[in-house]
């Protein structure tokens, strides 16, 4: 029997570059209302109008929010983590940790706000660096469909090179870092109401379920030792046939000597 | 004198058209396949599968399944075994990608018995697992099924990016079992100045990273385009606009962009551990790494060793993967840095020329003795 082994669901391609054009030709929309016969074109205005539009992009743009726009409810959240608030609403669990989940919903909404001014300044730098390599160039607009293309490469290079430089700086890393911890924080604040809620509705509650889990990891580990005493050996079968001749006395009786399977296993639990 | 009206409407109608004939590419390349060379599972544990590639059957992306017990077909034969291991953070699909870019068809062409490790997709009851788990109970499981099924004492490791990561330790820690690794983009320094990531998670709460359960692949696949948001979310759609993109090239296209929006969940515990101990703590390199409570020295790599890594990774920065060399033990060391960038290692023209032909012939030379099929 044969069968195909890849069969994860796939966003689409073709959506992904339905919405990258289309902001394409936005850009060349804005680029082409400008009033004409104006030659250079005035790239000031064209470079305010650039920086306002790709504020309102990496605003809104997964990508460029990743795991800092993770906060529950906020845009660019990727689906499903950190989840949204319970279905049952704060409010349904004891008030402190209700009030703790409230809090750390406050606390994500001014870090989005720290992180909105960063993509203001990102916006700004880039259309200022489009500016400056346009004048530089001389500034003629060539409207053909290869003269739009290379002019939206060097915009994405300017766009790239101005958060490159922003988002290397400390203060974004730590912002960054802030972001996930407390959007982390708010997950595990909302499974504890969960839990709570659970507990008085006599349902197991997820730490119930973690201490069931150790426990089953631990005994089959102890059934694989029981069972496969040596795995290092069944590994080496060169090893395995010497250990099968007798051993001398001097190396049967080296102390401190390992035991097969080497240090017990200790886990980050 | 031109008309600016004409000329702007002569352009929108331009690549209004070209925009209308690559949409129409990309439906398409909808089901396109990914995947080329004939494989079966020779053993699985849990999540984790070992494929067998198989070199005499016909080229599909067919998976044959039964019909053969576990034993490896190649241990049939002779020849150490050469076991590729792949990031758990991607799928290593990308290895066997299409039948013109494939390491593993190249390496099977060149004679070598091929597997491959898959790390499956951990589910919510793995969410406890750990670092070593993976390495011992994965790698370590893979590595000793081989070396039984094939009565060889030791065989050849390839490492890929993080999987070049697991297959360090596991070669410091298991050194014997290691005739020669071959490691991929694979960082040894974590704290480079040009690594991006590694700023970006130096003040990440692992404590509560740990405790979060599974994270989703949703959320790396954000964090690895957010590196370079507007090239890898924008820039590479629109480049299709050019009009050089023919059918096969936009297949080629959705095969990638298939693989790059395919990451697997993480086990919550084992993803904060790699954050912490690697990239917050730099242990490897620190030479302060402990994995199941043993040291992972690199000094005892000693292991005839080809480290291969992009000069232009944005991802694991070249500077990460070119210290190995004074950290590890081997005395047959080989270093090379390929022009291209961290994906353009598996699917580029270097990827599909350079890459496995410098592979092979460093194997080769080290011991093995097989022909081209």
């Amino acid at each position: 029997m044969t069968e195909n082994p890849f069969t994860t669901a796939f966003p689409g391609s073709d959506a992904a570059f339905t919405a990258a054009a289309a902001r394409f030709f936005d850009l060349l929309r804005t680029f082409t209302a400008q009033p004409s016969g104006v030659q250079p074109p005035d790239w000031t205005s064209f470079g305010s109008l650039l920086a306002g539009q790709f504020e309102q992009w990496l605003r809104s743009s997964p990508a460029a929010g990743a795991s800092f726009a993770a906060a529950a409810g906020f845009p660019g959240a990727v689906a499903g983590w950190p989840p949204g608030a319970l279905p049952l609403g704060p409010a349904a669990a004891p008030g402190a940790e209700a009030q703790g989940a409230w809090e750390l919903l406050m606390k994500l909404g001014e870090l989005q706000g720290e992180l909105a001014r960063h993509w203001s300044a990102i916006a700004q730098d880039s259309a200022q660096r489009f500016m400056a390599r346009m004048r530089a160039g001389g500034g003629a607009a060539d409207l053909s469909a290869d003269g739009a293309l290379a002019l939206y490469e060097t915009w994405v290079a300017c766009a790239e090179e101005a958060y490159a430089a922003r988002v290397r700086q400390e203060d974004f890393c730590r912002l960054q870092a802030q972001l996930t911890n407390t959007a982390m924080a708010l997950l595990l604040a909302q499974r504890k109401q969960a839990d709570t809620l659970a507990r008085g509705w006599g349902l197991p509650t997820r730490e119930e379920a973690d201490a069931l889990q150790r426990q089953i990891s631990e005994l089959k580990r102890q059934l694989e030792e029981r069972t496969q005493p040596d795995r290092r050996t069944a590994a080496r079968p060169a090893a395995a046939a010497r250990r099968a001749k007798p051993r001398s006395p001097q190396r049967a009786a080296k102390p401190g000597a390992r035991s097969p399977r080497g240090s017990p296993r200790r886990g980050h639990r | 004198m031109s008309d600016p009206g004409a000329d702007s409407g002569r352009l929108f109608l331009e690549l209004g058209s070209r925009a209308a004939q690559t949409l129409a590419r990309l439906r398409l390349a909808r089901d396109v396949r990914v995947g080329c060379s004939a494989r079966r599972a020779v053993w699985s544990d849990q999540r984790t599968t070992l494929y067998e590639y198989l070199p005499d059957a016909p080229p599909s992306a067919l998976e044959a399944r039964g019909g053969g017990g576990t034993t490896p077909a190649a241990a049939r034969g002779k020849g150490r075994p050469l076991l590729l291991c792949f990031a758990l953070v991607n799928r290593p699909y990308i290895l066997d990608l299409q039948p013109d870019s494939s390491l593993v068809r190249r390496l099977l062409e060149a004679g070598f018995s091929v597997y491959l490790l898959d790390w499956g997709d951990p589910d919510d009851g793995d969410r406890l697992r750990d670092l070593n788990d993976y390495l011992e109970q994965g790698l370590g499981a893979c590595v000793r099924h081989l070396l039984a099924a094939h009565r060889v004492p030791a065989l050849d490791l390839i490492g890929v990016c993080q999987g070049g990561v697991l297959s360090l330790c596991y070669t410091a820690l298991h050194p014997k079992q290691i005739a020669n690794l071959v490691t991929l983009t694979t960082a040894v320094d974590f704290q480079t100045p040009e690594d991006l990531l590694s700023k970006w998670v130096r003040e990440l709460d692992t404590q509560l990273l740990a405790r979060a359960g599974r994270v989703p692949g949703e959320l790396l696949n954000a964090l690895f385009l957010s590196l370079m948001p507007f090239r890898l979310t924008q820039q590479k759609y629109v480049r299709l606009l050019t009009g050089r993109a023919d059918q096969r090239a936009v297949d080629d296209f959705v095969r990638m962009e298939r693989w790059i929006f395919d990451s697997p969940p993480q086990a919550a515990v084992a993803l904060a551990q790699f954050v912490r101990w690697f990239y917050q703590e730099n242990r490897l390199m620190r030479g302060t790494l402990e994995l199941g409570g043993r040291a992972v020295d690199l000094k005892n790599v000693r292991a005839p060793l080809l480290n291969l890594y992009a000069s232009a990774d944005h991802i694991v920065p070249p500077a990460a993967c070119a210290v190995m060399g004074r950290h590890v033990g081997s005395t047959d060391y080989t270093a090379c840095a390929v022009d291209t960038g961290h994906i353009g290692m598996y699917v580029s023209r270097k990827a599909r020329e350079e890459i496995p032909q410098r592979i092979i012939t460093w194997l080769r030379a080290r011991g093995r003795v097989t022909s081209p099929r």
